[in-house]
């Protein structure tokens, strides 16, 4: 029997990236997961070890669009710890603002996703629409719309106009009502929670033995957060706080995203009051790095992403050693998967935010004898939430 | 043939081909269903299978894994389908052209109508080029 | 709290050569010590495996890990040196730690180094590869 079911991927539609699951199904209940990955495999590791430590920045910021900031951040701090350089205080602070916004916008274009999945066909056009300001903020502060190119060894590229400040509070302002009201609509909805509380659910010693790192470990009662345990940049100078809830199913993981939201436009209007008054120089101007090991890492949307640099003297680097978050939390569906009914696999695959410029998808699912079954999940997801809306509703 | 191609240009109907990008052009070809481009004003519409489609938007540089796949999908694509490249990956290779898993030339595996470059392109650089490709069909 | 004080003195003898910077221990472990090691880190001290990186160097192959101990921020790397680079093998820590498992499937792949004890030592990322690959992606001196 061929492995190939062209219909259903690797190329789906909603599902940007692609990558391949193979389901197992018994019934209506998944018994097994089988991933197949290697689908946006390019070689970054070997072509960042021909190029010069600021070109590898360019092409590290690459890796990934959606967080287009967290690999290039994570890069600078391994090259900086080979040598123990420190940045300026100014610089320290568009990075955290940069950082965080984009935390921003990556967790409203999950929400927009999920909501797709489920059947919430509104909640995707609102979460994207209000990510347009977000983006518009990035346009006035970097030029760009995604890939900024922003960071360098020992600063910033760029600094921040001070006229553009009241713009952009203004525009912070009216994101965060507007994600008060999608969030006032989550916990109040009685669909939702019955679709999602107890759906997919990662133990926490199952987070731990797969060293799952961010929202999916906290979701799971695991208290890790690389901005708490290594403070860099400003996170040891500003006020917010690292949220751990304790079940690990679906409905947490929602939640835990849009309450981090908030923390981040928090952090992010403490920045923008700092960068008003606060002056000084953007960049360390690093002439050479020397010879030695960094280890460099950056609390992205989805994780730990985790650097680790090795140089000799040159300005090349003879090992770079690159970890994206997903890497080690697609690996969590092995636990979190089974026994789930067929109808939710989509939702809790979805759940864990992978973020497939490291992995494919197309989901297949096959019987216990491997033979292939025609099953439209995201169909089946959406039916499954309707049946919930009437069996409440009546 | 001509009258049908301008049929085609009222609307076109688009299938999303992700073929190892970073993404980052694939989120932005979604922004293009969202408020506020809202393409679907021009008949444009993203559809799921490969055999409903009249455009192929192609993302990423393509890699030697993805490559049989992507020359497959070009295949079963009921004719005429024109292929839009999305970005500078499928347009010169972007930074990976070195690398050694992606494929040397991208036209080998796949013709490429239409070339929109920028890393990513803006929306609005991707709206013109479909109108471009419609003003084309029209016969303009 | 479990430091690096407490993890030199009840290892001592194991470890071998160590360098030591603001907040990351690197130190050599020899194979057969390898896996004790990691017991000691992961269940002992509570920390957290990163990610292992392998690397060609002037000696022969070898695999650095990275444990995070994510209470106090520190790193601690053991690194495991095989000279033998024809058929370079180490012992797997996936038994101890599930979350080992694709990141040394991944090293396997692309540096040819067998682990043992590996329950599923297949290729990751490039399985159904549609070209014949008889040598590993990166590693350059197979002599």
């Amino acid at each position: 029997m061929t492995k190939t079911v062209i219909p259903v991927g690797p190329f789906h539609p909603l599902l940007e990236e692609a990558e391949s699951f193979t389901l197992k199904v018994d019934g209506e209940t998944v018994v097994d997961v089988e991933l197949d990955i290697g689908w946006m495999h390019r070689g970054h590791e070997y072509l960042s070890e021909g190029r010069t430590f600021t070109q590898s920045i360019y092409l590290i910021e690459r890796i990934c669009g959606i967080c287009s900031t967290s690999h290039p951040l994570a890069c600078v701090h391994a090259i900086e710890d080979v040598d123990h350089i420190e940045i300026p205080e100014r610089a320290a602070y568009i990075r955290t603002l940069i950082g965080e916004l984009e935390r921003i916008h990556s967790h409203l274009l999950w929400l927009g996703l999920a909501g797709h999945f489920i059947g919430y066909d509104t909640v995707w056009m609102w979460a994207w629409k209000w990510r347009e300001p977000v983006l518009q903020m990035f346009e006035t502060i970097s030029g760009n719309r995604n890939h900024y190119g922003m960071m360098l060894v020992g600063g910033v590229a760029r600094d921040i106009n001070p006229d553009d400040i009241p713009g952009l509070q203004k525009i912070l302002n009216e994101i965060e009502s507007k994600l008060a009201m999608i969030a006032k609509a989550v916990p109040d909805d009685p669909v939702l929670k019955s679709r999602l509380k107890g759906v997919g659910v990662l133990t926490k010693q199952a987070a731990i033995d797969f060293c799952a790192v961010g929202p999916t470990a906290r979701a799971s009662g695991v208290p890790i957060d690389v901005r708490k345990d290594e403070p860099k940049d400003a996170y040891g100078w500003v006020d917010f706080q690292a949220i751990v809830l304790p079940n690990g199913d679906v409905y947490d993981k929602l939640v835990l995203r849009v309450l981090e939201t908030f923390e981040s436009i928090k952090i992010v209007r403490q920045c923008l009051e700092k960068l008003k008054t606060l002056s000084g120089p953007i960049l360390n101007n690093v002439k050479e790095i020397g010879v030695g090991e960094g280890i460099g890492r950056y609390e992205a949307p989805r994780g730990e992403v985790f650097h680790y640099v090795r140089t000799d003297g040159t300005n090349r680097p003879i090992r770079h050693k690159i970890r994206a978050p997903s890497y080690v939390n697609i690996p969590t569906f092995a636990a979190s998967c089974i026994g789930v009914p067929v109808a939710d696999a989509l939702i809790t695959l979805a759940s864990v935010d992978p973020c497939y410029c490291c992995t494919e998808r197309a989901i297949r699912v096959i019987t216990p004898d491997n033979d292939p079954l025609d099953m439209d999940l995201l169909r089946l997801s959406r039916e499954k939430t309707e049946r919930l809306r009437r069996d409440i509703h009546g | 043939m001509s009258w049908s191609k301008k049929r085609l240009a009222k609307s076109l109907w688009v299938f999303h081909v992700s073929a190892s990008p970073c993404n980052n052009c694939d989120i932005e070809i979604l922004d293009l269903l969202t408020p506020r481009y809202d393409v679907e004003r021009f008949g444009v519409k993203l559809v799921g299978s490969i055999r409903h489609a009249d455009v192929i938007l192609l993302s990423g540089v393509i890699n030697q894994k993805v490559a049989p796949m992507v020359k497959h999908l070009y295949k079963q694509a009921p004719k005429p389908i024109f292929v839009v490249g999305v970005g500078t990956c499928p347009t010169s290779g972007c930074c990976f052209k070195d690398s050694y898993n992606i494929v040397p030339r991208r036209e080998d595996v796949i013709p490429i109508d239409v070339y929109i470059p920028g890393c990513p392109p803006k929306p609005e650089a991707m709206i013109e080029a479909l109108a471009k490709l419609m003003g084309v069909l029209r016969g303009k | 709290m479990a430091n690096k004080d407490d993890f030199l003195r009840a290892l001592g003898p194991k470890i071998g050569r160590t360098v030591e910077k603001q907040g990351r221990l690197y130190f050599e472990v020899a194979d057969k010590n390898l896996t004790e090691v990691a017991v000691y880190l992961f269940r002992t001290m509570g920390c957290r495996l990163s990610t292992a990186t392998a690397m060609e160097t002037y000696h022969g192959l070898e695999v650095l890990y990275h444990f995070s101990h994510d209470a106090t921020g520190w790193y601690y790397c053991p690194r495991v040196v095989i000279p033998d680079k024809v058929h370079p093998r180490v012992t797997s820590i996936t038994p101890v730690i599930r979350g080992a498992e694709w990141i040394e499937r991944e090293m396997a792949e692309f540096w040819g180094i067998t682990f043992e004890g590996h329950p599923r030592p297949e290729r990751l990322l490039s399985k159904d590869h549609p070209q014949r690959l008889d040598k590993p992606f990166r590693f350059r001196r197979m002599s």
